[in-house]
């Protein structure tokens, strides 16, 4: 009970910083760079072992805030997830939300900390999950408009809606982004791959069990930027 | 018959110069010597010429019969009394001169001895002159016949009479006046004289010549827009093609995949790559096509730099040419023109 009031609370400000950050007015951020749009996503889930599998598709958004020495993402997609083989019978939708914000520190570099939550419905077909993550990003400009990131940290203070725990370095994920720029920049071209991996593991009493989770998740969208 | 013809060839260039200046010649008496030694009648244009002397004569008829005495005491060897008769015409005429080309050996060398014996200043002359107040002068020259004291002065204007020059001389002597008063001031616009006056011993000689000065303003520069031989550089140039774009996007596209095969867990069997290659593949894409597009322009340090120095140097040249401007506005333009000559010595 208490793991699943916790998922609700990182829901809760994951939802309030959403709606602070896409309710600031845009003549506060004519200094910035501010841009949202629409995301198609698509992914693939699996956990606890090769015969519970998922794909699905579905939609999502992205928003976008640079100021400063200062960048933050905001993710928010609802998939629907298909048994894709082995013993998996139901499908389940999973509503996810991520947060990334980003200091530069020079180059390529730039180090960042966010939040991950997934929520799974039917609550008990899947795991709902929350974490921190921290790590870092490296950018490079292929062109003129064309930017392109990989990013990768580890995930801290994982909760589960099954239980279970994680090692400290046991919650790993990984980025690769892409961002186009169209109509003078008014109009952007999305692309962003997160590959999440947690080796998670449960104990009934009988010992430790591995039920490691992971996700590949593709999202392809557009962004007006302002 | 060849004496006769070596006399007129004499008679001719001695002619020559009285018959140029005898259409102004009103006595009877004058005239007549002048007709008598157009004839080479040379005794009784001697006799006619010191006649005329005896009678009424304007300066100018005075100064033709004396000259016509020391021509006619030349042709007649006489050398001694035509220098005397020269002495005549030059304290009359000081700025009388002979055309060498026309007078004979004799007259020229007489009027030559005639100069050394007498104290004149002569042909004074004041150059026509364009300067800056302060900044310039007027050339002044004359020519002293005999060594003597000369004191140069200018006359009139606010100042009275301001000495410019004093010395000993002999000969052609050049001076420059800075047209200053002695504040430093330049000289206010009007008309003024310049006089020179020699004096040896007993004798003393003095002449002038007027001039007029005036004033204007000084031309002031013109701003630069450019440096002439120096010209602004491109601040952007177009770097050459490079298939850094490209490798970038594999590199990143390959780390990504790759982590993903090495981070999934080997319990949950192997890992999709669908999501992964789809984003790599747009990645890929950009890639090759930034790699083939035009190169965007990029800032060319060293012509920033070389432009910064440009724009540097032309705003410290205005800035000095505005400083020289302001100085320029503060002077005068003096402007110094001789006038019609004042006339003779005494």
């Amino acid at each position: 009970m208490s793991i699943r009031w916790t998922v609700g609370r990182l829901d809760g400000w994951t939802v309030t910083a959403a709606l602070l950050l896409s309710h600031i007015p845009t003549v506060q951020l004519s200094a910035q760079q501010f841009s949202i749009g629409p995301q198609i996503a698509f992914g693939d889930y699996r956990e606890t072992s090769a015969q519970l599998s998922y794909r699905g598709g579905g939609l999502g958004a992205k928003a976008s805030v640079v100021w400063k020495k200062f960048s933050a993402d905001v993710w928010l997609s609802k998939i629907r997830y298909k048994p894709s083989g082995g013993t998996a019978t139901n499908e389940f939708d999973a509503s996810e939300i991520n947060v990334l914000v980003r200091y530069y520190v020079a180059g390529p570099f730039s180090a960042e900390v966010g939040y991950v939550n997934r929520k799974a419905e039917p609550e008990f077909e899947a795991q709902s999950m929350g974490a921190v993550t921290a790590g870092a990003q490296m950018a490079h400009l292929l062109g003129p408009g064309v930017r392109m990131r990989l990013n990768g940290g580890l995930m801290f203070g994982s909760k589960f809606s099954g239980g279970g725990s994680v090692s400290g370095l046991g919650a790993v994920r990984l980025g690769l982004g892409l961002t186009v720029d169209a109509l003078r920049g008014r109009l952007r071209v999305t692309g962003d791959y997160d590959f999440q991996s947690l080796s998670r593991e449960t104990d009934d009493g009988s010992g430790a069990l591995s039920a490691p989770i992971q996700q590949s998740l593709g999202r392809i969208g557009l962004a007006i930027a302002f | 018959m060849m004496r006769g013809s070596i006399c007129c060839l004499v008679a001719v260039p001695l002619v020559l110069p009285v018959l140029l200046s005898a259409q102004s010649i009103q006595n009877a008496t004058l005239r007549r010597a002048q007709h008598a030694f157009d004839n080479l009648e040379y005794r009784q244009a001697l006799g006619a010429a010191q006649a005329s002397l005896r009678e009424r004569l304007t300066g100018y008829e005075r100064a033709r019969a004396y000259e016509l005495l020391a021509f006619t005491y030349s042709g007649m060897d006489s050398i001694l009394k035509a220098v005397d008769a020269f002495k005549q015409v030059v304290l009359i005429e000081p700025e009388r001169e002979l055309d060498p080309n026309r007078t004979s050996p004799k007259a020229l060398s007489a009027f030559q001895v005639a100069l050394t014996q007498i104290l004149v200043v002569r042909q004074l002359r004041v150059d026509s002159v364009d300067f800056i107040g302060g900044q310039g002068n007027v050339p002044i020259r004359y020519t002293v016949t005999q060594p003597s004291r000369v004191v140069t002065r200018v006359t009139g204007g606010p100042g009275g009479s301001m000495r410019i020059d004093s010395t000993v001389a002999n000969g052609q002597v050049n001076i420059r006046w800075t047209a200053r008063l002695p504040s430093g001031d330049p000289v206010p616009a009007g008309n003024y004289n310049i006089v020179v006056e020699a004096s040896v011993g007993q004798n003393s000689f003095s002449t002038s010549q007027s001039m007029r000065v005036s004033h204007g303003r000084v031309d002031t520069l013109p701003h630069l827009t450019s440096l002439p031989g120096y010209t602004y550089l491109p601040e952007t140039e177009i770097p050459p093609k490079s298939w850094r774009p490209m490798g970038l996007a594999f590199l990143y596209t390959g780390v990504a995949l790759a982590g993903t095969s090495a981070l999934s867990s080997g319990d949950l069997g192997s890992p999709s790559f669908r999501e992964g290659a789809v984003i790599g593949l747009g990645i890929a894409a950009a890639g090759f096509v930034m790699t083939l597009k035009k190169p965007a322009p990029q800032p060319a340090r060293g012509n920033i730099l070389y432009n910064q120095l440009l724009r540097e140097q032309i705003a410290r040249r205005n800035a000095e040419i505005a400083q020289e401007n302001v100085r320029r506005r503060q002077q005068v333009a003096v402007r110094v023109v001789p006038v019609a000559r004042a006339g003779g010595g005494r």
